[in-house]
């Protein structure tokens, strides 16, 4: 009992804070809705792994927000297109679809991956909603926090079926790649030249 | 020193030195060649996992390094694809120099070359997928030099390779499903499908293409050239691992007709686009699009003989998209260049790097006595025999793609300038090099082309 109102709690925690990183035009309620979407990952994957290795995803992802954080991306979150309440709300709207077709297709999925409703709800609504991140904005810390969301989703999925510490090991590099990266491409245009 | 240490240690810590040393431009490219030509040398002469014998010396390189329970293999018959990979990345880092790239390149193409030969190695493979995502980051730089705005097009390349990773290890985990529970159905569906997304993004295919032409629009040609070339040598290579460990696979006719069905859209579809294209850049997008294409059907052929195809192809691919890397390279800094959409009159300003450039296209597209051709005639006849309706596209495809070429001919050829050569010596020995390769192979395909079947060594079930 116990489990399940974590378990969909945390499901509710991922929707909130991937509904905030697809909305939020401001980039400290992004970078803490980023923290708070990797503390619901880490009660996700806990149905599946132990503690010690779940919590190498909380660790990894905070590590990533703080990366991100502290290259102060104020002017990089700020997306060009949807910026008002038109936007907001064709975003909203989006989201509510994606979330439509997340509860219709956990059901079949459920087939293929041996996981639990709310693991199935949280892995495939930061998914569809990581996707729908990548497909609306061009720029690069959203892009990366686009990844970030749909490789959480991913990762709640495949906890499921591995349970490798390599694995887990590698991914959390990846995480913590993506972050360098992000920071690297933000700086990168104002760098000096002497690196050409 | 064990196979992979030499392989993929070294140049990893090479990469490492070579970063801190990247200011001495000059100093890190020689280097750096050096150390490819030397590495693909050792894969040509010394063989792995048997006693080699020198004078009174003898020594023994082992094939395999294991990491925290994981293994790192590298066989005796990796050494060709070890040779193609050095050799490749050798002759790319030398005309780093000639083509002005950024100092990034050579430090970060050097590790994702050792990332690429540890996909080629690693066992269990699944853990290839978190390999390909590591090279992928560590190109990113290379692309998007300090100093200077990127495009989508990287961020697309992000995206793109990205999403294939978990679909690889989707399919890596059904794929075990399937040997512990044969009898399930629903796995080999499953596995099909994670496997066909994942290749599908891994190798740009056909919808998810639309990155590569952008990508080679907005950035240095050279540097997009080889990372675009590096990673679907690898990949292409690596995808015979799938075919050569799952039987069941091998046998699935979904499995390869699908392959000839994307094969040929991607042909055709990349054929129509270049007859419409006068982007130089975004021509050699397509070429690699079509590349890939052509790449997919030899593979849909079936194994045995006719896989010797699929191999064969990767030398004209390799030459041909780095002689017209290097060749974009150098148009791009001729004084009065105004982009590559605006090429008229462009041979005459530079003559020998635009009719190379031409030279490299044309090949590509598998112009008689041109390094692209002999291998093009064989895949299409044999595909002819086997299904025509596909040979058909591939023909309207790869006609396509020659009208793109004879338009940018035109395009270029235009004005009343004197021709006049203003490339500098060193470019144009390089650029003859290159234009030398494609028309030698085109010529003698036997003396080049056979000792490619030996990249299949290590793939046993498929010979």
């Amino acid at each position: 009992m116990l489990i399940d109102i974590v378990s969909y709690a945390a499901f509710v925690l991922l929707l909130g804070t991937s509904l905030v990183l697809l909305l939020s035009q401001n980039w400290r309620w992004s970078i803490i809705a980023l923290a708070l979407q990797f503390l619901g990952v880490f009660g996700l994957v806990l149905l599946s792994w132990p503690v010690g290795l779940a919590v190498v995803k909380l660790v990894t992802g905070w590590m990533a927000g703080a990366l991100i954080g502290a290259s102060q991306p104020a002017e990089e979150l700020e997306d060009a297109t949807f910026r008002n309440i038109q936007g907001t709300v064709f975003r909203l709207a989006v989201s509510l679809v994606g979330l439509i077709l997340v509860i219709a297709a956990a059901q079949g999925l459920a087939g293929w991956i041996p996981a639990g409703r709310p693991i199935l709800l949280g892995g495939l609504v930061l998914i569809i909603n990581g996707l729908l991140q990548l497909g609306m904005t061009t720029r690069p810390l959203r892009v990366i926090l686009g990844l970030f969301t749909v490789l959480s989703g991913f990762e709640i999925l495949y906890a499921v079926v591995e349970q490798s510490v390599l694995v887990a090991g590698l991914l959390s590099v990846i995480t913590l790649g993506l972050a360098i990266l992000c920071a690297y491409l933000m700086a990168a245009p104002e760098m000096e030249e002497a690196e050409q | 020193m064990s196979a992979p240490v030499l392989w993929i240690g070294l140049p990893l810590a090479a990469a490492v030195g070579l970063f801190f040393a990247r200011k001495r431009e000059h100093l890190v490219i020689v280097l750096a060649g050096i150390l490819c030509f030397l590495l693909a040398a050792i894969a040509l002469l010394v063989p792995i996992a048997s006693l080699v014998q020198i004078g009174p010396l003898s020594f023994e390189i082992p094939d395999t390094l294991t990491i925290l329970g994981r293994r790192l293999v590298l066989e005796n018959g990796s050494r060709t694809l070890l040779a193609l990979i050095y050799i490749t990345a050798g002759f790319w880092l030398l005309g780093s120099g000639v083509a002005r790239t950024n100092r990034l390149f050579v430090p970060f193409s050097l590790l994702m070359v050792a990332l690429l030969v540890a996909v080629a190695a690693v066992e269990p493979f699944l853990y290839a997928a978190l390999l390909v995502e590591m090279a992928v980051l560590v190109s990113i730089p290379m692309l998007a030099p300090p100093g200077r705005p990127f495009g989508q097009g990287v961020l697309r390349y992000l995206i793109f390779q990205t999403l294939a990773l978990p679909f690889i290890l989707l399919a890596g985990w059904s794929l075990a499903s399937i040997e512990a529970n044969p009898s399930n159905q629903t796995l080999y569906l499953q596995a099909e499908v994670f496997l066909g997304l994942g290749l599908a993004f891994w190798l740009a295919v056909f919808p998810f293409y639309t990155w590569i032409p952008l990508l080679l629009e907005q950035s240095h040609p050279y540097i997009a050239g080889f990372i675009v070339t590096m990673l679907s040598t690898v990949i292409l290579h690596f995808m015979l691992n799938y075919l050569d460990t799952f039987a069941w696979l091998r046998a699935s006719q979904l499995f390869y007709t699908g392959l000839e069905l994307v094969g040929a859209i991607m042909v055709g579809t990349a054929g129509i686009w270049a007859a419409f294209q006068r982007n130089l850049s975004r021509l050699m997008g397509y070429a690699v699009i079509l590349e890939t294409g052509f790449a997919l059907v030899a593979v849909s052929l079936g194994i045995g003989a006719q896989l010797n195809i699929f191999a064969q192809m990767f030398l004209p691919r390799i030459v041909g998209l780095a002689t017209w890397a290097l060749a974009l390279s150098i148009l791009q800094r001729q004084p009065g260049f105004r982009g590559f959409s605006n090429i008229e009159g462009l041979l005459r300003r530079a003559p020998l790097a635009g009719a190379i450039s031409l030279v490299a296209y044309f090949s590509l597209g598998g112009l008689p006595l041109l390094a692209g051709f002999p291998v093009r005639l064989v895949l299409m006849e044999t595909l002819a025999s086997q299904s025509p309706l596909a040979a058909f596209w591939l023909l309207a495809g790869n006609l396509g793609y020659l009208i793109g070429g004879l338009r940018a001919l035109a395009l270029m050829a235009q004005g009343d300038e004197p021709y006049q050569i203003s490339e500098t010596r060193t470019q144009v020995v390089m650029l003859i090099v290159g234009a030398l390769l494609l028309v030698i192979i085109g010529l003698l395909p036997g003396l080049f082309l056979p000792g490619l079947n030996e990249l299949l060594a290590t793939f046993p079930r498929l010979r």
